[in-house]
């Protein structure tokens, strides 16, 4: 009865490698059977009936829409944002873009958080703007060719935070409201997971490739940097944001400075332990 | 031993309402539409409570139980809710926020303000909070309520109510007789918001007032509903249920002296389809369902609906 199950392995006895290797690929075989994975390779256009939440992610995948407010949603917040500067985050400027977009003051039914809603939409619109200028306008795009250095992941993240922040540069005056809000208990986790959002697409967009537990720290420090600069942001008056530039300039050296330490104090651990270990052996310990 | 008793009494009553399966009831309405298809309106039947009655006889018997309960209707509520039925109504009210904040565009009176269909809000309970929300909060003095309903002894509760609010005999209250399945009195696309506070578990066709709901309400328009749901945790369940076919139609014996009354209220909150069912009932009508479309009151108790009237695509 042995002998049948044996046989495949016999077959690529000759390399030393292949001997494991034939079961692994009928397995691999039926995985990508049973994954209709021909799917993946199709155009976007071809993949649309794929389902939005996803187990992981690749590059090959369409971008996720930002926002998944239905078109009559959309509507309205769009026309709302216009009356943001005057009327803030407000019940108030929901109410007059349901009436510029032909909606009734009762329409704003259709937007179960009411000006939290409003929010999101901003801040997911300007995520989307900010991919937007990224991609198709070449913001971090070197100009003049072949002799530019190519700018780091630092810089091209300390540019993309400048680059959203002066997104909200006309309705600065209105954002400390927007900011209690979003720190009411209940919206304290869609505010995160916005928040945790946009310092994901500015890495990414930066080109950083971390796979390992800087992935964390990386979102972590951006989101740090961004949330605290935001709140400069609020009362800064001098021209272009200068003020806020400054800071986030410090805070980005200061997360590269802390990351330094942290590696420089690493390696030194490592220096002292295997020291402290090279010493044991020499007294003749069994380390 | 009395007490004792009183309990053992209780308890097999509650269960006996437990072992008719609601499923029964359906089987038998289907097959009794799929067979007798061409036959009259008197034929087809309906639910009243865990009852099958002729569907031209529900409305009668509906509008029995509330002539019945007209006058003991606020405390009975009371006591069957333990007061919290008024916090309901409240966040209903304030989730809605009627009335216009803003100064409006349009400068003809009769389009200033709201204009709000209360169906089934008899006794004005809705209608009162929503008149105050609007001029206090939004200091709109404009906003109107038409307060429907198909029993004439609980809009008499209401116009009796009426007299101690600011809004008696003012254009910004009027009191309709009508059945919410067929309102030819009130124009199309004319209502800006249409409520409906547990109400709609009584109508004889749901799906037909829904209909007619959206055919009266402007484009952008509002329906919103609020109505006794399915309690989604278990333990919870159990525990309401308890409460809910054994001291309810007690309360009802002893306050109102009317248990049959009470024992149809609670088999009525049975029968009424799910959050989801009866959400996929308001999306078939033709509405825009916001967000999820609905909000659980007290771990599912009462649910709050709502729908939006698209606009027309010219």
């Amino acid at each position: 009865m042995a002998r049948p199950a044996l046989r495949p392995l016999r077959i690529c006895r000759n390399s030393l490698l292949s001997y494991s290797c034939t079961p692994q690929r009928s397995i691999l075989a039926t995985i990508t059977a049973t994954i209709p994975q021909n799917n993946l390779r199709q155009p976007a256009a071809l993949r649309s009936h794929l389902p939005t939440q996803r187990l992981y992610h690749s590059q090959h995948h369409p971008d996720l829409p930002p926002h998944e407010y239905t078109n009559s949603q959309t509507t309205i917040l769009s026309a709302a944002l216009k009356h943001v500067p005057a009327h803030g985050f407000t019940k108030d400027a929901l109410v007059l873009g349901a009436r510029d977009t032909g909606f009734l003051d009762v329409s704003v039914q259709l937007l179960p958080r009411g000006e939290f809603d409003l929010i999101l939409f901003w801040l997911a619109s300007r995520r989307g703007l900010l991919r937007a200028a990224v991609e198709q306008n070449g913001l971090l795009a070197t100009s003049d060719g072949v002799n530019a250095i190519p700018a780091s992941v630092e810089e091209k993240t300390k540019t993309l935070i400048m680059k959203r922040l002066r997104m909200n540069k006309d309705i600065r005056h209105q954002w400390q409201d927007a900011l209690a809000l979003m720190s009411y208990p209940s919206n304290i986790p869609l505010s995160l997971s916005e928040l945790h959002a946009l310092s994901s697409d500015i890495l990414h967009l930066a080109g950083d490739a971390s796979v390992d537990a800087s992935w964390y720290t990386k979102r972590l420090s951006v989101s740090a940097i961004y949330a605290s600069a935001e709140v400069i942001m609020t009362r800064d008056s001098s021209p272009d944001l200068a003020a806020t530039e400054a800071f986030v300039t410090r805070r980005v050296e200061d997360s590269k400075a802390i990351g330094d330490k942290l590696s420089g104090a690493k390696q030194c651990l490592g220096f002292m332990g295997s020291t402290a270990v090279g010493l044991g052996r020499s007294w003749g310990l069994k380390i | 031993m009395s007490s004792r008793s009183l309990w053992r009494s209780l308890r097999l009553a509650s269960k006996r309402q437990f072992a008719v399966p609601e499923t029964q009831y359906r089987c038998f309405s289907c097959s009794m539409r799929t067979q007798n298809q061409p036959k009259s309106d008197k034929d087809r039947m309906t639910h009243f409570g865990f009852e099958n009655v002729p569907e031209h006889e529900k409305e009668s018997r509906v509008g029995a139980v509330f002539s019945s309960v007209a006058s003991s209707y606020d405390t009975m509520n009371d006591l069957m809710s333990m007061g919290i039925h008024r916090l309901w109504k409240d966040h209903f009210v304030r989730s809605l926020n009627p009335g216009s904040a803003l100064p409006s565009r349009n400068v003809d009176s009769a389009e200033k303000g709201w204009n709000i269909l209360d169906i089934a809000g008899g006794t004005g309970d809705i209608a009162f909070r929503m008149l105050d929300h609007a001029t206090n909060i939004n200091h709109d003095h404009h906003t109107r309520v038409k307060i429907a309903d198909i029993n004439p002894d609980m809009l008499a509760e209401g116009k009796k109510r009426s007299i101690e609010t600011p809004y008696y005999n003012t254009d910004r209250l009027s009191f309709m007789v009508g059945n919410a399945e067929h309102m030819p009195s009130i124009p199309d696309n004319s209502v800006d918001l249409y409520t409906v506070v547990f109400g709609i578990r009584n109508f004889t066709d749901k799906q037909a007032a829904l209909v007619e709901a959206f055919r009266v309400l402007k484009p952008g328009g509002v329906f919103a509903c609020m109505e006794f749901s399915k309690v989604d945790n278990a333990l919870f369940n159990a525990v309401y249920k308890q409460w809910s076919f054994s001291a309810i139609p007690l309360i009802g014996q002893l306050v109102a002296g009317d248990r049959e009354s009470y024992q149809y209220l609670v088999e009525s909150i049975e029968q009424f389809p799910t959050q989801e069912e009866f959400r996929g009932m308001i999306q078939k009508a033709g509405f825009m369902i916001p967000g999820r479309g609905f909000e659980n009151l007290t771990g599912g108790i009462a649910a709050i609906h709502k729908g939006i009237k698209p606009l027309s695509r010219v």
